[in-house]
């Protein structure tokens, strides 16, 4: 048995509180019923010694005659049997004894005797007379406030020490007893208690990132233990899940990174299977650079995600003149929409809007945006880009903790807001609205998952690593804003932003 | 001998089908699984190339259909997916060999004739006639001691005979093996190439090995029909 072990411990907690109960209780009784014998034994003796005194200073009663057996018998018809009785005279000399004395003499203390003389009783225990201790009473009797004589009365106190003596040794034989069946029950308990955790741990011990989709096996009580597996279990599920994502994530990750591979070494190995015309060459080596850009453009996006992930990019933030490098960004863009003919607008109904911004990160977020919009809108179409001031909070500003914890690592200097804060927040929303051919509905609320692509062929085509929107959720998520999208298939796809306010953001920075 | 390459990606499809042809395959693409699936039920192809990360129809669904369609033609994945279940997956799904992505073109090509062998029960990696030998490998050709130089539809045009000797061969099975789908039935280019292969390969030799057989087609034979 291990004795740092729970199941030692308990039992060893139960056996001794069990023992230190089962000693008190027998301690008590044996306490008690000694006393109460005890004084039985004292109680017999003085009514007795109170009789014979009354006896003896009655003036019909014939006590000066025959021996006291006799005269109690006659007068009082009683027989005293197993009590001594012995009357001395007030000096202290011993008159009449009763018969069962034989020649012994009762023994009488002097503190016994110089009490009497007071007129006070005394009780005693005496050892000297055989194997059995007498409980004596020395009773004075007074007449006439005078101490005439002591009568002594005296009994064994064989039966009041054989009763405790059998006492003791019940309770000596049966405590330990008792703690010995007590500590196997306490076991045996302890077992049955223990006995969920050994399987938790049991369970808990198998499971490795190989076979997280295990459980362990729920209890049909809803006991202090089942709340421990369902807690486990819930864990499980957590890390089952995680792992599932780093899962996808590294697989996802490598077949993007394969396919321009496979293109490079599938491109170049056929062309060196033979000799060819240079501009053959200089065609490959022309699509071997696309591909090489491509690789470059994933790795980029994956360190700055997986950078990202552990916190480790901190954000230069500024005031930002949202309206005006909004502007500035759009002139830039539209010499991208140029080729496919695509008219870029802004709308913007209040001037002054600033947020609190990493320049470098907003220019990304909103090339990003428009950029996809020139992708997925056809020749001639338009990408509208809105800018207003919103009051209400938007719609689930009620922070998990999970998302909350991925802000605390994203963020700058400026903490998350909490939701009580938040209701005074006023927010920029920026609306990037394309024309284009749309997201269908099972599909929005994943296009901003990493590598997530709803046309694989198309993307590649574009250039795009499958990284773009994951990004921008990360910036506008650092930021304390949100991203959503609104889409209807053919009809156009909206992108709608929403950051906090400069103005908001200084008012409370001192908190922060 | 004729190969659909079914791949989503454009490049990949690109360098595969221009090495196939380098190699005197007749070689047709799709860039994705229904229009895959759809060639292969149209054409009769000596093998498929396929990748199995595709649109429309994913590229398993296609294996599995091909096969409960009793198409016997052999199918070569060529996929990005290399875990073990996958090619268990995929092997289990129908195809008869699988190769992970980037891959060796040299493997990629001797996995091709591999499993264009396989099909025939003649395993010898030469194709062997009379005193005719063509080397899918190297692709030498010779009669006799003579090398015999042929262009790459003559190549192809003979390869596919020799994969099936002593067999009458019609002029749409000529054209659906050695042509890919830009081929105009309408003309009479397999008699024309028929007959450059015939000076190429019999003249000057006996005996004569390709024989007319009139108003069905062709038979590479050593004997007179």
């Amino acid at each position: 048995m291990d004795f740092r072990s729970l199941r030692f411990k308990l039992t060893l907690w139960y056996v001794l509180i069990l023992g230190i109960l089962l000693i008190s209780f027998s301690s008590f009784l044996y306490l008690t019923l000694s006393r109460s014998l005890y004084r039985d034994v004292d109680h017999k003796l003085r009514s007795l010694a109170e009789l014979i005194a009354s006896e003896s200073t009655s003036p019909l009663s014939k006590f000066g005659f025959g021996n006291i057996d006799q005269t109690l018998e006659a007068s009082m018809n009683l027989k005293p049997i197993g009590k001594f009785i012995q009357v001395l005279d007030e000096s202290g000399r011993i008159g009449r004894t009763s018969e069962n004395l034989k020649s012994v003499q009762l023994p009488i203390s002097l503190n016994a005797l110089r009490n009497g003389s007071k007129g006070l009783i005394t009780y005693e225990t005496n050892h000297s007379l055989g194997n059995t201790p007498l409980r004596i009473i020395t009773y004075p009797v007074k007449e006439n406030n005078q101490v005439t004589k002591m009568i002594q009365v005296a009994s064994s106190l064989e039966d009041v020490e054989d009763a405790l003596n059998t006492l003791l040794i019940i309770l000596i034989v049966t405590v330990p007893s008792i703690l010995v069946i007590a500590s196997l029950g306490g076991q045996f308990l302890a077992n049955k208690a223990l006995k969920p955790v050994d399987r938790v741990t049991q369970t808990a011990r198998m499971i490795t990132s190989q076979n997280l989709n295990q459980r362990i096996q729920t209890l049909k009580v809803k006991d202090e233990i089942s709340r421990l597996i369902d807690t486990f279990n819930e864990m499980i599920s957590r890390l089952d899940q995680s792992f599932r994502q780093i899962k996808q994530f590294t697989t996802d990750a490598s077949h993007e990174l394969k396919t321009p591979l496979t293109i490079l070494k599938g491109e170049v190995e056929v062309a060196l299977r033979k000799k060819r015309p240079l501009h053959e060459y200089e065609q490959i080596l022309e699509s071997n650079l696309e591909e090489i850009d491509r690789m470059s453009k994933i790795v980029e996006d994956l360190l700055l995600l997986s950078k990202a992930d552990i916190g480790e990019i901190r954000l230069n933030r500024e005031d930002i003149h949202l309206t005006r490098f909004i502007s500035g960004l759009t002139e830039q863009m539209k010499i991208l929409a140029q080729p496919k003919n695509i008219r870029i607008e802004i709308s913007n109904h209040q001037n002054e809007i600033h947020v609190f911004g990493d320049t470098l990160r907003m220019r990304e977020l909103f090339i990003n945006l428009i950029e996809n919009g020139i992708k997925y809108t056809e020749a001639g179409g338009s990408i509208l880009i809105t800018l207003t001031k919103e009051t209400d909070p938007p719609p689930d500003l009620e922070h998990g903790p999970a998302k909350r914890e991925a802000l605390r690592r994203a963020g700058g200097s400026v903490n998350l807001l909490t939701s009580k804060e938040k209701k005074a927040v006023t927010f920029a929303k920026i609306i990037v609205a394309d024309t284009g051919i749309g997201i269908a509905k099972e599909d929005q609320e994943k296009i901003f998952n990493r590598f997530f692509r709803v046309d694989k062929a198309r993307s590649r085509e574009q250039g795009g690593s499958g990284l773009g929107l994951s990004i921008c959720k990360w910036i506008v998520e650092a930021h304390q804003g949100e991203i959503t999208v609104e889409s209807e298939p053919g009809k156009g796809s909206s992108f709608i932003v929403r950051l906090p306010l400069y103005s908001h953001l200084r008012e409370n920075l001192d908190n922060y | 001998m004729r190969i659909l390459v079914i791949e989503d990606e454009i490049k990949v499809a690109n360098f595969i089908k221009k090495g196939l042809e380098e190699e005197h395959y007749a070689v047709d693409t799709a860039l994705d699984g229904e229009s895959g699936l759809y060639m292969s039920e149209v054409n009769d192809y000596d093998l498929i190339v396929l990748d199995l990360m595709i649109p429309k129809i994913a590229g398993l669904d296609v294996l599995r259909r091909t096969r409960s369609n009793k198409n016997k033609v052999p199918i070569l994945v060529v996929t990005a997916k290399d875990t073990a279940e996958d090619i268990v997956k995929g092997l289990d799904s129908g195809c008869d060999d699988y190769l992970t992505k980037p891959f060796e073109f040299k493997v990629f090509l001797a996995r091709v004739r591999a499993l264009l062998r396989r099909e025939k029960v003649d395993t010898e990696p030469i194709l062997r006639l009379a005193d005719l030998i063509l080397s899918p490998v190297t692709h030498r050709v010779t009669r006799g001691e003579k090398e015999i130089e042929l262009t790459s539809k003559e190549y192809g045009l003979l390869e596919y005979f020799m994969r099936n000797p002593n067999k009458v061969l019609t002029r749409t099975m000529i054209s659906e093996h050695v042509w890919d789908y830009h081929f105009d039935s309408m003309t009479n280019v397999v008699d024309v190439y028929v007959n450059y292969l015939r000076k190429k390969i019999d003249k000057g030799f006996e005996p004569k090995l390709i024989h007319t057989i009139r108003g069905v087609g062709y038979i590479l034979s050593p004997d007179r029909p």
